[in-house]
């Protein structure tokens, strides 16, 4: 008896250890991570039921640029369904209809991050889980990128997975997906030509993709075979309306556009297969093979007119015509084997195999003031087939030390093929290239003493033929970890590096990047916990440019990029007599670049071979901001079933070279939370 | 419509009829092997546990007919209890997994969890090899939700080792995994996944894939999956991660750099034999003026970068 008193106490202690811990790593102030009602919850009938509901308003104030805080955070005033839980679970195991509902929502209302889970099952017979999302996403696309395409749109995301008999050898699986993509947005392009003027037009974005699919799985004696086949769908109906402006953003030329329209629906449809195969020989080998292969396929058609004057200011109208179908097989297979010859080891091998060949024509037309004009042909196609095996090994010799490292080789052959104005694609030359990587991985992990590990691995590769000047060539990366764990404190500590350097004759590209970081949590009694942790990521990349600037070619300039990111976050939480939770955290981010003081000015000119180009690039070598947000939340007990809860988060964003984004905003609720 | 889709109704049934015959199957018989006591004894010591148990998933392995003594109830995770009883408790004389190494916390998980896909590469898996256990993320006493048993919400739990993804998720441009609008596990595997099918098949690790095989961001940005008449082919050999920081950025289309020039440029210079015609990655014409400040957005008249049905250039 003693030793299940002991055994409850110890229970009501992590009990409370864990519900202090959701509470300070709540990242947003709201909704309140502590609950109404008992979490025993109250038993009705067969069923036993928990819930807790919290209803408030939400409130915030922005001084500064309100673009950058709805990129940013984006919350608004209002009442919400702040968020609420329902459980209601059989107590037997045996509920006529269901034997568990759970449901979980946030933010119902308006907030721009609104969320509900959904799972109904009853053992043995069925599980339906529904998971919907939406979320208003506000992109200005900010003074950094041109201030252009800007996006107001909601996006919903809802998928549904149905299983009969979840608990049987024989299984059927239905689901279906969606997820569309509805608002305002503004664009740009240029008309007449290539160097003609930019324009910002209005687009009125409707994307719609669909998946449906049907599965099943089957068991017999130690091998499970599963199948899904799924068809998913896409149509984007997106209407673009005429420029805000007659005029460009080039005021010195006379390009003009006085009327547009323009419409390019697409439809899309992906038909697939997946197999998996997964085969238990012996308790101690394991063999799985997982087979892909699906038909993507893509039709579209675009119509233009536009009307105005060139950059010349000749009087012009245009309409282009285009239709084709762009189509994407792929087909992947993998086939890992595990085996356990002694508890000490464990040896994998894994072989992946990637095909896909992409290829499409189209037909494109356009008509130059009523005269036929250009009329092409294009085809195009990339081929893409990739070969890889993984070798694993680790051994664990003694409980407090193992070691693992593995060996990677990867063969990829791309073919490619760009044409304009052909009558056949069969005649095309396609251009092929065969890349290869050899990569190996060794490691120890150390337990010295059970509270205490350690980690630390090393991985070198090197690609013959990487695809692009920034790829991965000769890289090598390091990982380090330690942690220490106790039931009242922990703390942790990691290193990661990653070194890539991809070098020609002419040019050069390095980059080099480094984190360090530190964490700890201390709970010094039930209901009170802190918690605080540093980080440091380190990136700097030296690329060679070569571009035109004043109609002359400038070769042999550098892009050296500097970012130095320092952030600390801390939090406390305390529950005071059972009836009051308070919670207080803080969270900045700075990136202090170089540690330079004003934009055009490059702390390591030598890597700027150009001198003329210092005042045009320097100011991108860096980007030093800052960014914090402390928060205080509050909540106290009323009653058994109900909570009062008020909470404030500040967001300060400065940047210290343009002063155009910078913000500071409140946002806060106050709100209940009742469980019936 | 095609054949296999006019398959489907009969494939359904088939399947149907299957499931059921198996189902009416005897359940199996009790392994009544010498050493198990039955969970309705571990109540008598532990009845915190037992209390709420009906709310967790395991819970069906005690009520479900023809699971076997060696699988069902407390005895299905923590073995044959009585000896434990006979000893009045203590963690010698059963299956403590407090006191498991992290591969025979693995071992013993597996016996049950070992045949979905989605886990087809545990034992090869960065967290594996790192001695990251089943329990270092999943609670099963005293779970964050009984929905996957988390020990808490999932952002947390990662956080919890990767210190440095909770400081690329503190930038101001992130995806909102934070606010709890998406979950680490939409993008990644940690039961660890197969070899991605972009960058050589080596890089990144652990993380999962969308419906053709690619990178998780198109399970969500359906519009830059194509396939497009001209794709971009950095999306496609080398992925997304070519241009853009998933998990944080300065810039708020989540680029690499914070001004969209410089990543253009750092691969358009013509030098080598980089490209998909081996030739150099095409350097800009020479209408571009880089002395102009308009000329340093590249996205506003390369409006379809990530692939055009319309212009080679991504003009339209």
């Amino acid at each position: 008896m003693n030793k299940a008193f002991n055994s409850m106490r110890h229970a009501r202690l992590v009990a409370a250890l864990v519900l202090a811990n959701q509470a300070v790593a709540q990242p947003t102030v709201a909704p309140t991570p502590e609950t109404a009602g008992s979490p025993r919850g109250d038993n009705w009938g067969e069923y036993n039921i928990t819930n807790s509901w919290e209803i408030g308003y939400r409130f915030h104030s922005v001084d500064g640029n309100t673009g950058k805080y709805r990129s940013d955070v984006n919350f608004g005033n209002g009442v919400r369904l702040l968020g609420g839980s329902l459980g209601v679970h059989s107590r037997n195991g045996r509920g006529k209809l269901f034997d568990e509902l759970l449901l979980d929502v946030q933010g119902i209302g308006n907030d721009p991050y609104q969320l509900s889970s959904f799972r109904l099952q009853k053992n043995s017979l069925y599980r339906y889980d529904l998971l919907w999302r939406s979320n208003e996403y506000f992109n200005p696309s900010l003074t950094v990128a041109g201030g252009n395409h800007l996006l107001a749109t909601n996006r919903q995301l809802q998928d549904h997975d149905f299983t009969l008999l979840p608990q049987s050898k024989a299984r059927l699986r239905i689901g279906f997906s969606n997820n569309g993509q509805n608002g305002a947005g503004l664009w740009t392009g240029q008309w007449f030509d290539t160097r003609g003027d930019e324009y910002t037009y209005l687009a009125d974005l409707r994307r719609t993709q669909r998946e449906y699919r049907i599965g099943g799985d089957l068991e017999w004696r130690r091998v499970k075979l599963s199948v899904t086949r799924g068809w998913e769908s896409f149509k984007d109906d997106t209407r673009f309306g005429r420029p805000l402006l007659a005029a460009g953003a080039n005021l010195v030329d006379r390009n003009t556009l006085t009327s547009f329209r323009r419409d390019e629906p697409v439809r899309g449809r992906t038909p697939y297969w997946r197999v998996h195969l997964h085969s238990e020989a012996a308790a101690s080998f394991t063999v799985q093979g997982r087979l892909t292969h699906s038909d993507g396929q893509r039709d579209f058609v675009f119509d233009e007119f536009a009307q105005g004057t060139d950059r010349l200011g000749s009087e012009r109208n245009r309409q282009v015509l285009l239709s084709g179908r762009g189509r994407r097989p792929v087909t992947t297979g993998h086939l890992t084997f595990s085996w356990r010859p002694s508890p000490q080891w464990t040896l994998t091998n894994q072989t992946g195999y990637y095909k896909s060949r992409m290829d499409g024509e189209g037909r494109y037309s356009e008509l130059n003031n009523g005269n036929t004009g250009l009329t092409l042909v294009s085809f195009q196609s990339l081929g893409i087939r990739t070969i890889s095996n993984t070798s694993d090994a680790s051994w664990q010799p003694q409980k407090w030390v193992g070691v693992f490292g593995n060996y990677h080789f990867s063969e990829r052959w791309i073919q490619s093929t760009e044409l304009l104005e052909v009558e056949l694609p069969s005649g095309s030359k396609p251009n092929e290239q065969v890349n290869r990587m050899h990569s190996g991985t060794g490691g120890v992990r150390l337990q010295p003493v059970k509270p205490l590990r350690i980690s630390f691995s090393a991985e070198a590769g090197r690609n013959d033929k990487p695809f692009y000047p920034t790829s991965d060539k000769d890289f090598h990366a390091l990982n380090a970890r330690a942690q220490y764990r106790l039931a009242k404190y922990n703390i942790s500590a990691d290193y990661r590096s990653f070194n890539n350097s991809n070098s020609t004759s002419l040019f050069v590209h390095s980059s080099v990047g480094r984190s360090w970081s530190a964490n700890g949590g201390w709970t010094p009694r039930a209901g009170v916990q802190l918690d605080a942790g540093y980080s440091y990521i380190h990136l700097d990349t030296l690329t060679g440019l070569a571009y035109f600037a004043n109609f002359a070619q400038v070769d042999g300039d550098r892009s050296y990029y500097v970012s130095n990111l320092h952030t600390i976050h801390a939090g406390i939480q305390v529950r005071a007599k059972k009836r009051v939770d308070i919670y207080g955290g803080f969270v900045r981010t700075q990136d202090r670049g170089d540690g330079r003081s004003v934009a055009n000015q490059p702390a390591r000119p030598e890597f700027l071979l150009n001198p003329a180009t210092v005042s045009q690039f320097a100011g991108v070598q860096v980007f030093p901001v800052s960014y914090q947000s402390p928060l205080f939340r509050l909540s106290v007990v009323l009653h058994r079933n109900l909570r009062w809860n008020a909470g404030w988060q500040y967001y300060d964003y400065t940047e210290k070279f343009l002063k155009l984004q910078d913000y500071t905003a409140h946002t806060g609720y106050v709100s209940l939370s009742y469980s019936f | 419509m095609g054949p296999a889709q006019s398959a489907l109704p009969l494939i359904f049934v088939l399947l149907i009829g299957l499931t059921t015959a198996l189902r009416a199957q005897p359940p199996a018989r009790s392994n009544s092997v010498n050493g198990f006591a039955g969970s309705n004894v571990c109540r008598t010591c532990h009845p915190n546990v037992a209390l709420q148990f009906f709310r967790n998933p395991h819970n069906k392995s005690s009520v479900l007919p023809g699971v076997s003594l060696e699988n069902a109830g407390c005895e299905g995770c923590h073995g044959p209890g009585k000896k434990h009883v006979d000893a009045k408790g203590g963690k010698e004389s059963i299956v403590a997994f407090s006191d498991l190494p992290a591969g025979g916390i693995l071992d013993a998980c597996l016996r049950c969890h070992s045949k979905d896909a989605n886990r087809a590469n545990i034992r090869r898996s960065s967290h594996s090899q790192a001695d990251v256990a089943c329990t270092s993320c999943h609670s099963i006493h005293q779970p964050e939700s009984n929905r996957s048993l988390l020990a808490k919400r999932q952002a947390e739990v990662c956080y919890g080792c990767h210190n440095d993804v909770r400081a690329q998720f503190a930038q101001t441009s992130k995806h909102r995994v934070n606010e709890g609008f998406m979950t680490c596990s939409d993008c990644h595997n940690p039961h660890g996944a197969n070899s991605p099918s972009w960058k050589m098949g080596r890089r990144p690790l652990m993380v999962d894939t969308s419906l053709q095989n690619e990178q998780p961001c198109l399970k969500c940005h359906t519009d830059k999956r194509g396939p497009f008449l001209y794709e971009h082919a950095a999306v496609r050999v080398d992925g997304c991660e070519s241009c853009h920081s998933p998990h944080g950025s300065m810039n708020a289309r989540l680029l690499k750099r914070p001004i969209v020039f410089t990543v253009c440029l750092e691969c358009h210079n013509g030098a080598g034999s980089f490209g998909r015609q081996s030739n150099g990655v095409t350097i800009q014409s020479a209408s571009h003026n880089m002395a102009d400040p308009r000329f340093r957005n590249c996205t506003t008249c390369h409006i379809r970068i990530h692939g055009s049905n319309a212009d080679r250039t991504f003009l339209r």
